[in-house]
């Protein structure tokens, strides 16, 4: 059992990881600051159910992500579950290989990755579907195990690889389509 | 080892969540196979390039705030 009174300094450590990932699932300051502090209150009140020495971030990580679940479905009264659709292998890399610039695919693989735009990386993830959105943040950007994310997510593994991969793909398709709106790829 | 089987396990090898053995047969696979070697390498480095930007600083206030926040929200249901 973990004690209410060193929550404070517990948590403290995580607090920017866990914003820059509540900035990622809402898309804006405002809500994300919103979903923290709402989750970080949860995590307060239920801290006494949380096993001191096991896995403090999952846990926060794990509230955090039903708190936006929560708020975010009440609020758009959207379906959640968005299907993609298959995508080949090494999408990305075969695009660029084909179209980039020369076409000479190993001397230009470097550079194809640098000319993506930081921009364009972050609002391809965003404009996943929630629910492909979500293990790839956990995974790609906070650096979660699968057996980690299935946890926090509250789903089983393979739902959570299949969603993993499917979105990882899907965010090498916008970032192809925003690389040719550029103008920096493509015939 | 073929391409296809080696594209398969395409992330389960990036993330590290694969057996040894199967490590080991994957990169021979990329040792012997430039154009999956690089594929591999570019996934690799598309993964390392979303997490170094998608990581966004916290306004420095704000954790102050939450912690105020919290404190005056401490024991029960109501707003303090
Ligand atoms: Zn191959």
């Amino acid at each position: 059992m973990a004690d209410q009174a060193t929550f404070e300094d517990d948590v403290t450590e995580f607090l920017p990881q866990l914003y820059s990932a509540a900035l990622r699932m809402t898309r804006n300051p405002a809500d994300a600051e919103d979903i923290l502090q709402e989750a970080l209150l949860k995590a307060y009140r239920g801290y006494h159910t949380f096993h001191a020495g096991t896995n403090l971030r999952a846990w926060l990580y794990r509230i955090l992500t039903n708190t936006f679940i929560n708020r975010y479905r009440r609020k758009t009264r959207r379906p959640a579950e968005v299907e993609l659709g298959e995508l080949e292998d090494l999408y990305l890399f075969q695009r660029m290989g084909e179209d980039g610039p020369g076409g000479a695919v190993r001397s230009a693989e470097d550079e194809a990755l640098e000319s993506i735009v930081d921009d364009d990386i972050k609002t391809a993830l965003e404009s996943l579907p929630e629910n492909f959105r979500i293990p790839v943040l956990l995974a790609d950007v906070e650096g979660f195990s699968y057996k980690e994310i299935a946890e926090i997510m509250d789903t089983p593994i393979g739902t959570v690889m299949s969603r993993l991969h499917r979105g990882r793909k899907a965010l090498q398709k916008a970032l192809w389509e925003f690389a040719e709106q550029r103008g920096i790829a493509g015939p | 080892m073929n391409c296809h089987e080696a594209h398969a396990q395409l992330y389960t090898f990036i993330d590290g969540e694969t057996t040894a053995i199967r490590r080991l047969r994957i990169r021979w696979h990329l040792h012997r196979c430039p154009p999956c070697g690089d594929g591999f390498r570019f996934e690799e480095r598309l993964k390392a390039r979303v997490r170094q930007i998608c990581r966004d600083e916290m306004p420095p206030e704000l954790a102050n705030r939450l912690m105020t926040f919290i404190r005056e929200h401490d024991s029960d249901g109501s707003v303090g």
